[in-house]
């Protein structure tokens, strides 16, 4: 099957169960906003070693916040609900109460799960918080030294599916940068999905284990370029660069949009082939195939 | 479909129609409604002899008409279910309600929310005393939902109330807050005197034009946009009370109190000084 030029391989890209949190994260200004998106987005590109796995999912104005101000939601993906409720606790406490002028909401007010945040980084306060109910939703106001941080006080999780993802194969390192750049900017208009790596590409993809002991994953030797006579390549032999796009989702349909879109707008001249990543359909249970994708039949 | 009450003549003392609400009478035909039990003075008549009962009580939505501000206990322990007043409605409405939502088309005389539970009480004219109050001798006032007033109100509003939400829109009397153990009251009129005394914690929002003299039991803090009141002023505007766009971006000066009573409440009053 072919898109425009680029062959789509018949494969599937293998995704797990996780569970995500929606914070909306406000600010006086973009510039402030941008501060708290990127440090509470930082260090959360695989739960292979990161607590969290974490993006921004989409830019609020000022009329669609809860208090008025420009706002951000942020997907952030663990594999287990403690887990989760660890990991958003220290990242919203040290990335987003840090930064100036922030406010966090609950992103996911209906869902019956929950996990406490403000309920933890209210003790910052030191006796000296105040919480405020307004209708059903429960805040802690932290006394901070540019005046308050307003954080609910529960948050809302759901099952979402992490680990999407598509292989981008080009002829040089220029056209895979651009391909990648078009599959990410693709996916960042859709809601409810998101790319955690850098700039939402990974250029070390990974398999499960390592000959080294300890390490539970290693360099995806397959689709290295310059391993091509070495190991067994899974690259188009004209392929001498490959990136991986990665997308975590809150539903099995919204990795499905986002591969979607990231492959049609990533297909192009130089990008040879599309592939994807999985462990032979043995370890996740959300099975993505490229080709049922394109086709609509998934 | 819609219950109606229409009141067919003004009653020479106090009628009293604790337990009329859309959630007790949902499962009632009009003729056993009809039959129901209120107080006329000290005796007890049937609804039908002053009011005119006709609709459907099926969907929990009833509608009082006429000059009732000689009615009172309206929505009283209401539950759920939509109540509105077309008119003026006397003292207690929707005293110890627990949900649903009671709008007044008209205003209310005193303890309009006294002791309640939950729910939103909206009312478009002005209100009596003790809004949202406890009743003299309870140990609290209202312990949740929300007393939204377009106009007036007089003293003691949020007296000992425990959690919840007042807003008045127009002027308030004094004593605003009278130990107060928590909660928010916000006023967006000009406001009477010794606010707040003896409040436990909670929020005092007095922002009229000219601040209210502050008690010396409170201790100024300092100039602040605390976003809570931001959260706040937009849940209201959603809410339908009307609020001026400026309050958003305003600044507020924070007092402290009652150091009486530990210092952990707070009045926010209107800077007139921008941060």
């Amino acid at each position: 099957m072919n898109l425009g030029t680029t062959f789509v391989q018949d494969t599937f890209a293998e995704a797990f169960a996780m569970a995500y949190a929606r914070i909306l994260v406000t600010a006086y200004d973009q510039h402030w906003l941008d501060a708290a998106v990127r440090e509470a987005t930082g260090y959360s590109s695989s739960v292979i070693a990161c607590d969290a796995e974490t993006g921004l999912e989409r830019s609020f104005g000022e009329q669609e916040t809860p208090d008025g101000r420009l706002g951000a939601s942020l997907l952030m993906f663990g594999f287990t609900d403690e887990a989760l409720e660890k990991s958003v606790s220290k990242r919203v406490g040290q990335c987003i109460m840090t930064c100036p002028t922030t406010a966090v909401f609950d992103g996911l007010d209906s869902a019956e799960r929950r996990i406490a945040l403000g309920k933890h980084l209210r003790f910052f306060g030191d006796g000296y918080q105040k919480s405020k109910r307004v209708e059903d939703r429960r805040f802690w106001r932290i006394p901070v030294m540019d005046g308050e941080f307003l954080v609910q006080d529960t948050i809302g999780i759901s099952s979402g599916v992490g680990g999407g993802n598509i292989i981008l194969q080009t002829t040089d390192q220029a056209a895979g940068l651009a391909a990648a750049r078009r599959a990410v900017e693709a996916i960042a208009g859709i809601d409810g999905a998101i790319t955690p790596f850098p700039g939402g590409v990974a250029r070390s993809g990974s398999k499960v284990g390592s000959r080294y002991k300890g390490l539970v994953a290693s360099t995806s030797d397959p689709f290295c370029p310059t391993l091509r006579g070495r190991v067994e390549s899974e690259l188009h032999p004209d392929a001498h660069c490959a990136y991986e796009i990665v997308v975590d989702g809150v539903s099995p349909a919204a990795v499905s949009q986002a591969m979607t879109a990231a492959m049609r707008a990533a297909a192009g001249p130089d990008v040879l082939m599309i592939a994807a990543g999985n462990y032979g359909g043995k370890l996740g249970k959300f099975h993505f195939h490229l080709r049922e994708l394109l086709s609509g039949t998934s | 479909m819609v219950l109606r009450l229409r009141l067919l003549a003004s009653p020479q003392v106090p009628l009293e129609v604790e337990g009329i609400t859309p959630d007790r009478l949902q499962d009632k035909t009009v003729a056993e409604i009809e039959r129901l039990k209120i107080f006329h003075g000290n005796a007890q008549v049937a609804l039908s002899d002053f009011f005119g009962v006709s609709g459907d009580a099926s969907d929990e939505i009833l509608e009082w008409e006429g000059d009732l501000s000689g009615v009172h206990w309206i929505g009283a322990q209401m539950a759920s279910g939509t109540m509105r007043v077309l008119g003026d409605a006397g003292r207690h409405v929707g005293s110890e309600m627990t949900g649903g939502q009671i709008l007044v088309d008209g205003n209310v005389s005193d303890w309009l929310g006294a002791e309640m539970h939950g729910g939103h009480l909206h009312v478009k004219g002005n209100a009596g005393h003790l809004v949202g109050a406890a009743y003299r001798g309870s140990a609290r006032g209202m312990t949740r939902g929300q007393i939204l007033v377009d106009g007036d109100a007089g003293n003691e509003v949020g007296h000992t109330m425990r959690r919840g939400l007042v807003a008045i829109g127009g002027t308030v009397g004094d004593l605003v807050g009278f130990n107060m153990l928590a909660g928010t009251v916000l006023v967006l009129g000009e406001c009477g005197i010794r606010h707040g005394a003896g409040m436990r914690r909670g929020t005092l929002a007095l922002l009229g034009r000219n601040p209210p003299p502050m008690l010396p039991s409170f201790r100024y803090a300092c100039r602040c946009q605390p976003i809570v009141m931001r959260v706040l002023l937009r849940h209201l505007m959603q809410m339908g009370f009307s609020t001026p766009d400026d309050l958003l971006a305003a600044s507020y000066c924070l007092y402290h109190g009652d150091l009486l009573e530990g210092g952990r409440g707070e009045i926010l009053t209107s800077c007139s000084t921008a941060l």
